[in-house]
């Protein structure tokens, strides 16, 4: 063993070495990020404060002067407000019924549930106007005038549209639980209501404010529902296209943009100083709750779940039931004549918007995942730097990175003007928008890599790239799936950010759903968001069969 | 010296770890570095990997300081405390890992895999992966990768703790024997007086961040400098000179310091006898432990614990008894004040 012993002392050159690969991908992460998320956010700032008379807050005094403002701001709010405290108390109840009561059909009704997070956003506001709407069913069959456009129609499609991210994040409350807490509380003759009040809501109440501010976030920066349902009733995110797509005016978009970047990032910011302050109550000694049999707490558990699945799965088949007949609701023969898409660029669209998500897809893995290594590796500020813009574009509304993105690269100037207009920049503005969820999937799953590992390979002589390509990244290989997954569901769905940056050209099918509904043809409409969902419903099955395939279940595609 | 430690310290944020600590270690010897937790064992251990830089300070490798080498050109093999093998790869590409690193040629590989299998006997295992190995042959394949490119120092951080008592007492051996084979220069982390003295060549007893004794099993167990050492490793009686019964000529001038005696010292003698030095007490407790007996003796205010071979039925509690101290018994001892 001596052998070797003269040679050991080495180098510091080769150290070197090392630290380059280290920082190199950190700039070869931080850059882009930069590029794609602060500049366009910087631009649109800036344009805000750009008026003819010179830079100034002249844009800003005329908007709030304006009896517009005060109209716009106050529905955004009242939507928000109202959506968030329905959404959060229906998805409590579920969130319970599915994790504190024995009733049957579970994993059912939990997959039904999360279908809205696989539609594009608007096939809410869709099926409701199909149902309720000036020429929908309930009107049609009982010859009534529900009015349903504007306020409530906005507020009941983005419950439905918000639910199963309110529900995930409630159920992974509900889901942990100190059995010994809640068998002393019962040995001490405390009733069940007040082990609910003095024991469930206290150790959930973390959840219910992050579930809060994610709903909250996800209302008032939604554009499709208020686009399809909303009439009249404008609010910030509606207020930005019209404003830009309408007008043309840029300033007074970029006005409005960062009025609705204000309480969403405010928002996203309460919801992850709360997230700190959360420290696990459940600790090793934990004895898992066992939920035993109650007759009646599982029967009224069952009927509630029931109802709200049966309003999320009748909204999703109603669109599917429209796509399929002559005329909603006037002529409900079969038919397949909305499937021959003999408008704009036929199902183009659709085969660009799959382009688009694989392409988001495959970047969206690489620079999310890069991302999490490189800020596992560098524990100092340049880290903490690099953590914070990587979950920075959960604060951005995507209307608002989508306008950004138009004043970046729609710019002679811009050495990056090139993408403008092609699917890369649709891919790259999917990858950013999504990217602080995607991030933080892949950063969850290098966490629970043992640092030991690192340790253990680097004793053994290897370099953090090589610690990377051979001991990281095959223990995460479920979550790099799981990640590429979520960035191509995204994209596919995804309505708000790019509508701002397709051209005829490169149009994506969620656009074409909102552009067909416009122009009157909800059949059409109502046929292409079938055919998303198709796809991303094949997609998501092909993940599965690949999963089990490989012997792994239980990955999570939300965050 | 081979390895020499050079006046090492470390905090973690207001937390010192390790204050000024020096120490040499010869080629191929065999040290562990014994305490409780938080005694800045491990820190010294991973400074000496090369996983965490000292404050100020630095590790010399014959005569050539570390300062600025990367844990992974040190050529350290190191064994954690829980299971570090990669669980991607088989128990084979876990060995071959560090060789692949090291840019072995490739016709050396295999042979080097088969050969370190065979020092930990699991030459049947190679194609398993680690989820499907017990834990202590987990940390035999760990073991052989440390092992397999031949590193100059081997770095053992607690290997046993994470086993059952039956495995650790089999794997102690084989590690011990193993070390004692390849003259592989080795340092252990333990906070087991016992896995320290059955392996070390030298203990270094440590404490809040500094070395409190060096020395091998039998120096430390009759020569502990300090209280801390004494209580440390095997048990030890405190009392005031004065009721040790040490002649006045003899004493220490300042007031009166306490000195430390060995349970197993202290002599049983005739109450009736009568003796200058004899110490009468009341047993207030008395436990049977196998090979030998446990009292605890209740002496004016003061407790002895007594050691007796044997079981002894004759000894009550309630029961008067007379012992002495013998002076070849009296350790002196640093802090030993209470």
């Amino acid at each position: 063993m001596t052998d070797h012993a003269a040679a050991a002392p080495a180098r510091a050159a080769s150290l070197d070495s090392d630290r380059i690969a280290v920082v190199g991908l950190a700039i070869a992460v931080m850059l882009p990020l930069v590029v794609f998320v602060v500049a366009p956010l910087f631009e649109i700032l800036k344009m805000s404060f750009v008026t003819p008379e010179g830079i100034g807050l002249g844009n800003y005094i005329r908007y709030v002067n304006s009896p517009k403002f005060s109209r716009v701001v106050g529905n955004s709010l009242a939507v928000a407000a109202t959506t968030t405290t329905i959404t959060v108390l229906l998805a409590y109840a579920f969130a319970y019924a599915m994790r504190r009561t024995a009733m049957p059909f579970k994993s059912a009704l939990g997959s039904i549930a999360l279908m809205p997070l696989f539609a594009p956003s608007l096939v809410q506001a869709l099926g409701i106007v199909f149902l309720f709407g000036r020429n929908g069913l309930i009107n049609r069959t009982f010859g009534l005038s529900i009015d349903i456009y504007g306020f409530w129609g906005i507020v009941i499609a983005d419950v439905f549209y918000s639910l199963p991210h309110a529900y995930l994040i409630l159920s992974a409350a509900l889901a942990v639980a100190d059995a010994r807490l809640y068998e002393s509380a019962q040995v001490l003759g405390a009733t069940s209501a007040r082990i609910f009040r003095d024991i469930t809501l206290p150790s959930t109440k973390y959840g219910i404010l992050s579930a809060t501010f994610v709903v909250f976030t996800i209302v008032i920066t939604d554009f499709g529902n208020p686009m399809v349902i909303g009439g009249d009733y404008n609010v910030l995110a509606t207020e930005i296209y019209n404003q830009v797509s309408g007008q043309g005016n840029f300033q007074m978009g970029a006005v409005i943009g960062v009025m609705l970047l204000v309480p969403a990032a405010l928002a996203v910011v309460a919801e992850k100083w709360i997230m700190r302050r959360h420290h696990a109550t459940i600790s090793e000694r934990s004895q898992p709750l066992l939920i035993v049999r109650q007759r009646w707490r599982d029967r009224i558990g069952l009927t509630f779940a029931l109802a709200i699945c049966a309003m999320i799965a009748a909204i999703v088949l109603v669109v599917v039931v429209a796509s399929f007949v002559t005329l909603w609701p006037y002529n409900m023969h079969v038919s397949l004549r909305h499937y021959r898409f003999e408008v704009q660029n036929g199902l183009q669209p659709l085969w660009t918007s799959i382009a688009v998500s694989l392409m988001a897809a495959a970047i969206g893995v690489v620079v999310t995942i890069a991302g999490a290594c490189v800020t596992r590796r560098l524990r100092n500020a340049a880290g903490q730097a690099l953590y914070f813009l990587s979950i920075l574009p959960a604060a951005v509304p995507g209307m608002v990175l989508g306008l950004g993105y138009i004043l970046v690269f729609n710019n002679p100037a811009n050495p990056l003007e090139f993408l403008y207009g092609t699917l890369l920049i649709l891919a790259l503005c999917n990858v950013y928008h999504y990217h602080a969820q995607g991030f933080l999937i892949a950063t969850t799953s290098v966490n629970q890599i043992s640092r030991v590992f690192d340790e253990a390979s680097t004793s053994l002589g290897a370099g953090f790239l090589r610690t990377l390509w051979s001991v990281v990244l095959p223990i995460i290989a479920p979550s790099i799936v799981s990640v590429g997954v979520f960035y191509f569901v995204r994209s596919m769905v995804t309505l708000s950010a790019v509508i701002f940056l397709v051209t005829p050209a490169t149009q994506v099918a969620a656009v074409s759903v909102l552009l067909l509904d416009d122009a009157g043809n909800v059949n059409q409409a109502a046929a292409f968001s079938v055919c998303i969902m198709l796809v991303v419903a094949l997609a998501l099955l092909l993940f599965r069969v690949v999963l089990r395939a490989s012997g792994r279940r239980h990955v999570s595609l939300m965050r | 010296m081979f390895l020499t430690l050079r006046n090492i310290s470390k905090r973690f944020g207001a937390v010192p770890a390790l204050n000024d600590v020096t120490l040499a270690i010869g080629e191929g010897e065999f040290v562990c570095f014994l305490g409780p937790s938080g005694c800045g064992k491990t820190t010294l251990l991973r400074v000496i990997a090369g996983l965490e830089s000292p404050d100020a300070g630095e590790v010399l490798q014959s005569g050539a300081s570390l300062l600025g080498v990367p844990a992974r050109l040190r050529n350290f093999g190191i064994v954690f405390q829980s299971y570090s093998l990669f669980p991607n790869m088989s128990v084979a590409r876990n060995i071959g890992y560090g060789l692949e690193c090291r840019k072995w040629p490739k016709e050396a590989i295999a042979p080097r895999i088969d050969e370190v299998l065979a020092l930990v006997h699991l030459r049947d295992q190679a194609a398993k992966y680690p989820h499907q190995l017990s834990g202590g042959q987990q940390q035999r394949v760990a073991l052989a990768r440390a092992l397999a490119p031949k590193p100059t120092v081997l770095l053992l951080d607690e290997p046993l703790s994470a086993l059952d008592a039956k495995v650790r007492d089999e794997l102690r051996a084989e590690i011990k024997d193993l070390q004692t084979a390849l003259r592989v220069t080795t340092v252990m982390v333990t906070h087991d007086q016992h896995e320290a003295m059955e392996m070390a060549d030298r203990i270094v007893v440590m404490n809040a961040g500094v070395i409190e004794q060096v020395g091998d099993a039998i120096d430390l167990y009759d020569r502990p400098v300090s209280r801390f050492v004494a209580e440390f490793i095997g048990r030890m009686n405190l009392v005031r000179q004065s009721v040790a019964r040490i002649p006045p000529a003899e004493r220490q001038a300042d007031a009166d310091p306490y000195v430390g005696i060995r349970p197993e010292h202290i002599e049983l003698i005739d109450a009736n006898g009568a003796q200058s030095d004899a110490l009468l007490g009341r047993i207030e407790k008395c436990v049977f432990l196998g090979s030998f007996t446990r009292i605890t003796l209740k002496v004016d205010d003061r407790k002895l614990m007594l050691e007796l071979r044997g079981r002894r039925t004759d000894l009550v509690v309630g029961a008067t008894l007379a012992v002495r101290i013998p002076a070849a018994a009296i350790h002196r001892l640093q802090d030993a004040t209470r």
